[in-house]
């Protein structure tokens, strides 16, 4: 092999090697993770507007909800690299949590919840959603890669 | 009735005693950290105490705020952690274009 030959090969196997590297580091973009995501925000945020009432009444919406919010949890934990996103959605829904799942176990729990708290834990659950949608969108679409 | 402004200075003698018992060689560090939550945090803080003043929000309904608070600052981290890694991702992929185009231009 020549010595050109030789040098040519090293920059491949260097360049895959960074390839492999930058590969595996997060995912990339998913519009149907991104959709999701956004989705479940205005659902969320909806029918917590109604946690000022018996949850006897809504607990049809809150057991599907809670379905659709274990979907997005899988979908993102069954991407591969996708880490960080899948921690962002087990904080959000965890039932133990002080976000959406700990919200919607809450108004099971007491029957019904002030306006206030409702109302606040409105404005926490939609910055929460948007870290989640925000990192989604910032990720790099699959097109940039050549 | 007690402000804002009582509740910040009770909670900083608070945490300031909480480190002296706790955490002596960190309570510098642990005052700062909760000095900069209570700022970061200062327009909800406002409204929550004034609502645990007032009756529109109980003990519990505080506290599960201020818990989501801490939460979301964990997802917060964790989106800034993600941009980082596309961040470095995409200077990589550059690096790549350069390495690639100088091979091509220099062996073909």
């Amino acid at each position: 092999m020549t010595t050109k030959a030789k040098l040519l090969t090293t920059i491949i196997a260097i360049t895959l090697s960074m390839i492999v590297w930058s590969c595996a580091s997060i995912s990339v973009f998913s519009p149907e993770a991104y959709k999701q995501a956004v989705d479940l925000k205005v659902e969320s945020l909806n029918l917590m507007s109604f946690a000022t009432m018996p949850y006897a009444d809504y607990e049809e919406e809150v057991i599907y909800l809670n379905t659709e919010l274990d979907k997005a949890f899988e979908f993102s934990n069954g991407r591969p690299d996708n880490e960080i996103s899948t921690e962002q959605w087990d904080i959000l829904i965890n039932k133990e949590g002080n976000l959406l799942g700990g919200f919607l176990k809450r108004w099971e729990t007491e029957g019904s919840l002030s306006e206030m708290f409702v109302t606040e834990m409105q404005i926490l659950v939609s910055d929460a959603f948007d870290t989640i949608i925000g990192l989604e969108s910032g990720k790099i679409d699959p097109s940039e890669f050549k | 009735m007690p402000t804002f402004n009582d509740f910040v200075s009770a909670l900083k003698t608070d945490l300031l005693d909480f480190a002296k018992v706790n955490y002596e060689e960190y309570k510098d560090e642990l005052l700062k950290d909760g000095t900069l939550f209570i700022e970061k945090a200062k327009s909800d803080l406002e409204r929550w105490t004034d609502g645990l003043a007032s009756g529109a929000l109980s003990k519990a309904d505080f506290e599960f705020l201020l818990k989501g608070k801490k939460d979301l600052a964990q997802m917060e981290a964790l989106k800034q952690l993600g941009l980082s890694k596309i961040r470095i991702t995409k200077i990589t992929n550059s690096i790549i274009d350069v390495v690639v185009g100088s091979a091509f231009k220099t062996f073909l």
